[in-house]
């Protein structure tokens, strides 16, 4: 996704009472991170778990949180996912980077790639693909989830190979 | 001491303040010596309560959260340790119960009794204490009353001899409740 609407996506959710961007980077949401930066607004951890543990205590305050992590992360995070997202029912947005998207991405990601919509589904975890057209209407989406106690993921596509 | 003597004391020191527990024994004996609402027993996602404790703390910088961890619990996420020690949130006492042991499942060995944790937290500049007696940790709770952390209290506890009953309120009623304490 491009620069500009990463920036977008960061500033509209910054906007619509998102204060917490909680997680470990990805290089296919720098530009949402960097944003992020330069407001002052996030918090990088060591793993993706203690992301999601940071984001609930968080959100238990009653604010709003986003988790960022590429798809290895999220593969990391099923146990903490279920045993503590899921079982006291705490809000959050997950922003996930899906790598092994393209054929041509590198080996490690093809499998995780490959089984991340199904990873989601086995989770029940709601998500949605942003992409230029749908990305606010997702926001909206998400925004509308956390807002009624449920947690929700927004998937970036890995689109480019560097 | 065992893990319930140290949890009676410091129940009786810090009042009704907040406290993240840690799963297993950890959670079950505060359940069963203080339960309050301003208690959030964790009771999966191990490891992670010193996390959940740096998010409220980090949100709530008037009220003092304590952890209660293990030294199993800390080992598997040391990586919040240096995450807390980084963010370095003044209201933030982290309490590890170390019997260098995985009591929950059966008592196999952790690795603490060869990786000192007092020392590690203290590299992550926490400031640390070390209590191995009642009196000491007595002592301890005294003199931190006022100060600002990171704070660490490491407790060597030995193996207890008995179990404590299951947390058995609801995963949502135990967030509920302790929201509303907040």
């Amino acid at each position: 996704m491009k620069a500009t609407i990463q920036k977008k996506v960061f500033n509209y959710l910054l906007k619509n009472n998102v204060k917490n961007f909680v997680g470990v980077p990805d290089s296919t949401m720098k530009h949402f991170i960097n944003e992020g930066f330069k407001k002052n607004k996030i918090l990088i951890t060591t793993r993706e778990e203690e992301a999601i543990g940071i984001a609930a205590g968080m959100s238990m305050s009653r604010s709003d949180s986003l988790v960022f992590m590429q798809n290895a992360g999220f593969a990391n995070s099923l146990s903490t996912i279920t045993s503590l997202v899921q079982l006291y029912k705490i809000p959050m947005i997950f922003l996930i980077g899906w790598r092994g998207f393209l054929k041509n991405d590198a080996p490690e990601h093809t499998k995780i790639g490959k089984i991340q919509p199904k990873l989601l589904q086995a989770l029940s975890l709601q998500s949605k693909v942003l992409n230029e057209k749908n990305w606010k209407a997702s926001c909206d989406w998400a925004l509308q989830l956390i807002k009624g106690g449920k947690p929700c993921v927004l998937i970036l596509i890995r689109d480019f190979i560097d | 001491m065992i893990r319930k003597e140290a949890i009676s004391i410091i129940s009786k020191k810090i009042g009704n303040q907040s406290i993240i527990s840690a799963n297993g024994f950890i959670s079950r004996d505060l359940f069963e010596i203080n339960d309050k609402n301003s208690n959030f027993y964790m009771i999966g996602s191990m490891g992670l309560a010193s996390s959940i404790g740096l998010g409220l703390a980090l949100k709530n910088p008037k009220k003092r959260f304590f952890i209660f961890d293990g030294d199993g619990n800390v080992l598997m996420n040391l990586g919040s340790l240096a995450t807390i020690g980084a963010t370095e949130p003044k209201n933030l006492v982290h309490i590890v119960f170390d019997n260098s042991l995985h009591e929950s499942t059966g008592g196999q060995p952790t690795i603490s009794k060869k990786i000192d944790i007092h020392s590690v937290a203290k590299t992550l500049k926490y400031k640390t204490y070390k209590a191995t007696t009642k009196n000491e940790l007595e002592n301890i709770l005294h003199r931190i009353k006022k100060m600002k952390g990171p704070i660490l209290i490491l407790i060597k506890i030995s193996k207890s001899k008995t179990t404590s009953k299951r947390v058995d309120i609801d995963a949502i009623k135990i967030k509920q409740r302790f929201m509303e304490s907040l």
